[in-house]
């Protein structure tokens, strides 16, 4: 218990900084640096450096500017037409229609992007005229859209897991292999939740798509070839195992770069456009890194992630407890961070809690990206609310609850994880076992 | 005036220079990957293709951190900055104050550790042997000028009442 | 006052284990005047930075695989010179014969040298038999290092960069067909599920060294230093026992678990070791005068 205090210290200032609005990566140093001074004579600053110095010249980091920059150059494609065109034609009969195109959309931009706005931002731009041309309720739209991009983070590539891997020093490949089928099962329970709406809203009275013939929908969907293959290139790569995530990133990059030359769209604009973005996006995100890193080198120093794997530990929580108790910590700290930073502020404090309870690390790395997909669509702080403010207009709070029932949705989606972890499990186990396995 | 529209054009071009040369080193990753994978598949080695792809990353991000800060791509909480209306500036000071402390105090310390390996004459533990002061001197550089990026937010945000950061929003959440 | 001990390597890994018994017997005998806590698995400073960390006194003291550094000082790598020892006695009496100009290089480097352990000895990793070096020519070796690198050009080996991270991926897709490690490694990641043989050559034995910033050494009372350095000698001796039981255990799970465990060939032996003496030479150009006269000494007795 008397690490009350300097918890409490910590708490305080993190709150201060984080709320007040500095920016994600100084306050972390800043709350790094106040626990430092308070808890050890170490000389602070140059410990950052010497933290900071490794982490961000990691090699195995250098996956994450890759990623970006290949949703960079397909953003700035018609790549996002061309997939509107040869999915709607296979959708139109479904049960709920045209809004399973946000769904498979988001699922299949998922596979090629690692980011969970690049695929809101893409697949939202083409959908929602088509959608509200159509009269499909609004609520269903925006909503499905929300959760559906989150899929972006679970389905390969993903920073978050990249980020995630990084810091428990996991496998990032597996760790990518663990998140394709909760990814396309999740994707599942969307497209479920839209059936039933369909049938039972009745608001929901869309105009019927004019018939075509198997022929014409086949025609239709060599505009998704490009796609495809881009797909079967990166993901193929990974589990093939010729390529580590590194390298299948690479391969993203380079394959993205043909495609856009090839469909007219490359062009000296669209090219340093698209690195300048990705070069944009990866320093954020390499600030709050290194801000993380020397956060978790002052926990370290203060013994408090020690206490608190002593504290739960001494509560004797059941595996089930301990991980119901995670999903509400999550939840409320994704109200006010985003994923990644709240994975890398956890993960010094949880991970030996979860080690300690034997819980398997690639399995947790997907319940740990449910809980961030959730966060990206809580209020008052989530990167899919502010994203799809800004391109439909809504206010917050009717886009918020739009996007209620994929919340609980993806709630659901910790449970089915619980009872069949296989799901995360068996696709890293299993694929490349190799000769004599 | 005038002289106020030179430099402001200057430290501009100045976190501008930055951010293309952290597109270089994102270039730079990209063919050193790629180098890596054409040396396996040839039964090659290229030595310290890790380490030089890690450097990369490293001048990659630090380089940009002022160009992403000049064009609001750093992520913070801006809740209660719109909660207070009208006194907002007072909150803009209080995180420029702070962002500009913690920043500087940053650069100090790169340039201090930069030193360090300098002195003691640090090599690379991998096949490639480089001093690590020589990939380190991104760290250095790209830290002052994040501070640099900094104090010039800062004194504008005092001196005009408004910081001068546009935001993206789409930009700002690419991360996620 | 509290020392906090970075270490690189997992709390479970024998070192890690010595190397908390070192520092509770630190605790007790200087009773709790002079406290270390141990940071395992990388947790406060990941494997690459402790010697920087403790040199400058980030961290008291820390535990670091002395080999890795040895682009810094070629004497770090005395341990690690292919095929000049083949066993633990030989290998304890090169390094007894190296501590002092070892000790003295690490002074150099702000840093009171304390105790070391070794790893079990490293063998070489085949997917077929090998009984002539000849056998080598075309396999795919992961070459990590400037001496694996090395060994690759000499046998006429392909040589494929393979980070330790990604080992098991590239034996599972046969991007690397042979590598040289220690039987833990083969332990660790289920080597058998993709190769068949293991050879023991005994190539090297690395150590972990335990060292302390020189000033705050310099600041320690008589009573503290020779608390230190009793509890570290007992840790050596600990260490070594335990290095030497993990060999055989790990060996017998390779072999429970179907792969070929054995000594080399005299005949195959022999020419690594004509292999080792190309490389002793050139570790020697690298290490000067003190590197001739432990490798003199070592070879004289
Ligand atoms: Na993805
Ligand atoms: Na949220």
């Amino acid at each position: 218990m008397e690490q009350l205090i300097p918890i409490g210290i910590f708490l305080f200032v993190l709150f201060l900084l984080l709320g007040s609005g500095v920016w994600v990566g100084l306050a972390l140093m800043g709350v790094a640096y106040v626990g430092m001074e308070i808890f050890t004579s170490r000389p602070a600053g140059d410990a950052m450096i010497t933290k900071i110095w490794s982490s961000s010249s990691s090699w195995t980091l250098t996956a994450l500017p890759l990623f970006i920059w290949m949703g960079e150059i397909l953003y700035r494609t018609r790549l996002s037409e061309d997939m509107f065109k040869g999915l709607s034609p296979w959708m139109a009969r479904l049960p709920g229609g045209l809004v399973h195109t946000n769904i498979v959309g988001c699922t299949v931009f998922a596979a090629v992007s690692g980011s969970s706005a690049a695929t809101l931002t893409t697949v939202g731009k083409m959908s929602i005229p088509e959608l509200r041309r159509r009269h499909y309720p609004e609520t269903m739209v925006i909503g499905t859209l929300a959760g559906a991009a989150t899929l972006g983070l679970m389905i390969p590539p993903s920073l978050t897991l990249i980020v995630y891997g990084v810091t428990i020093n996991e496998s990032v490949t597996k760790l990518f292999m663990a998140g394709v089928l909760p990814g396309l099962v999740l994707a599942l329970m969307f497209m479920g939740y839209v059936a039933v709406m369909s049938w039972t809203s009745k608001d929901f009275n869309p105009t019927p798509e004019p018939h075509m013939s198997f022929v014409e929908k086949l025609k239709n969907s060599r505009f998704l070839i490009p796609v495809i293959c881009l797909i079967v290139v990166v993901i193929g790569s990974m589990y093939m195992g010729w390529a580590t995530a590194t390298e299948a990133a690479a391969f993203g990059v380079i394959g993205s770069l043909i495609l856009a030359a090839a469909q007219g769209s490359l062009s000296w604009g669209t090219f340093s456009e698209s690195l300048m973005g990705a070069v944009r996006t990866s320093a954020m995100i390499a600030l709050i890194l290194a801000g993380a890193s020397f956060l978790s080198l002052s926990m370290g120093f203060t013994g408090i992630p020690r206490g608190l794997a002593d504290l739960i530990a001494s509560w004797e929580l059941s595996k089930f407890q301990l991980i119901m108790a995670l999903l509400v910590f999550y939840i409320i700290l994704g109200c006010f961070l985003d994923g990644i930073s709240s994975v890398v502020l956890t993960m010094a404090v949880v991970e030996p809690m979860i080690r300690a309870q034997g819980i398997d690390l690639i399995w947790f790395g997907i319940f740990i990206v449910v809980v961030v997909e959730m966060a990206q669509i809580t209020p008052p702080i989530g990167f899919n609310l502010f994203v799809l403010q800004g391109m439909t207009g809504h206010e917050m709070n009717f886009i918020a609850r739009a996007a209620i029932p994929m919340f609980l949705i993806m709630v659901v989606m910790v449970f089915v994880l619980i009872v069949f972890p296989e799901l995360a499990t068996w696709l890293p186990d299993n694929i490349r076992k190799g000769p004599g396995g | 005036m005038a002289a106020a529209r030179t430099l402001r054009r200057i430290l501009d071009t100045f976190y501008l220079i930055g951010g293309i040369l952290a597109s270089l080193f994102l270039i730079a990753i990209l063919a050193i990957i790629v180098l890596q994978m054409l040396a396996r598949w040839t039964g090659h080695v290229f030595p310290g293709a890790t380490d030089y792809a890690g450097y990369c990353m490293a001048a990659a991000s630090f380089f940009a951190f002022a160009y992403a800060l000049n064009h609001g791509a750093h992520i913070r909480v801006s809740l209660l900055l719109t909660g207070l209306g009208r006194h907002r500036w007072w909150g803009e000071l209080w995180c420029f104050g702070i962002g500009t402390a913690i920043s500087t105090w940053f650069a100090w310390y790169a340039i201090r550790g930069n030193q360090i390996s300098w002195r003691f004459k640090e090599l690379s533990q991998g096949l490639d042997a480089t001093p690590m002061w020589i990939p380190q001197l991104s760290m250095s550089i790209g830290t002052v000028m994040l501070a640099v990026a900094f104090w010039d937010h800062l004194v504008r945000l005092i001196f005009t009442g408004s910081h001068g950061i546009t935001t993206d929003l789409v930009d700002q959440s690419q991360g996620e | 006052e509290k020392w906090d001990m970075p270490m690189a390597y997992a709390a479970t890994n024998f070192h890690s284990e010595v190397g908390a018994t070192f520092a509770s017997c630190v605790t007790d005998g200087t009773g709790g005047e002079l406290e270390i806590v141990t940071h395992p698995s990388g947790s406060l400073f990941g494997g690459a930075e402790i010697k920087r960390a403790v040199m400058t006194g980030q961290a008291m003291i820390g535990e670091r695989l002395l080999s890795a550094h040895q682009n810094e000082n070629a004497l770090y790598g005395v341990d690690s010179i292919p095929f000049l020892v083949s066993s633990f006695d030989e290998h304890e009496k090169l390094w007894s014969i190296a501590l002092p100009y070892v000790e003295k290089a690490l002074e150099e480097d702000n840093l009171h040298y304390v105790y070391s352990v070794p790893w079990p000895p490293q063998g070489l990793y085949m997917n077929k038999e090998l009984t002539d070096i000849e056998g080598m020519k075309g396999v795919k070796f992961r070459s990590y290092s400037a001496a694996t690198a090395k060994m690759a050009e000499l046998t006429g080996a392909l040589p494929v960069q393979v980070e330790a991270a990604e080992l098991s991926q590239a034996l599972a897709t046969g991007v690397a067909e042979s590598f040289i490690s220690s039987g833990a490694t083969g332990y660790d990641r289920k080597v058998w599920e993709h190769l068949s043989h293991f050879y023991e050559v005994d190539a090297w034995l690395p150590r972990n060294a335990v060292f302390v910033n020189l000033d705050a050494w310099n600041d320690l009372s008589d009573e503290a230093k020779t608390v230190i350095t009793d509890c570290g000698a007992t840790a050596a001796a600990e260490g070594l026992q335990k290095s030497i039981d993990y060999t055989n255990f790990t060996l017998d799970e390779l072999k429970k678990n179907g792969m070929s465990v054995e000594r080399a060939s005299d005949h195959l032996m022999g020419q690594l070791q004509e292999m080792g003496e190309v490389m002793t030479a050139e570790w020697l150009e690298t290490a000067g005068d003190d590197g001739k006269a432990i490798v003199d000494a070592y070879k004289g007795e």
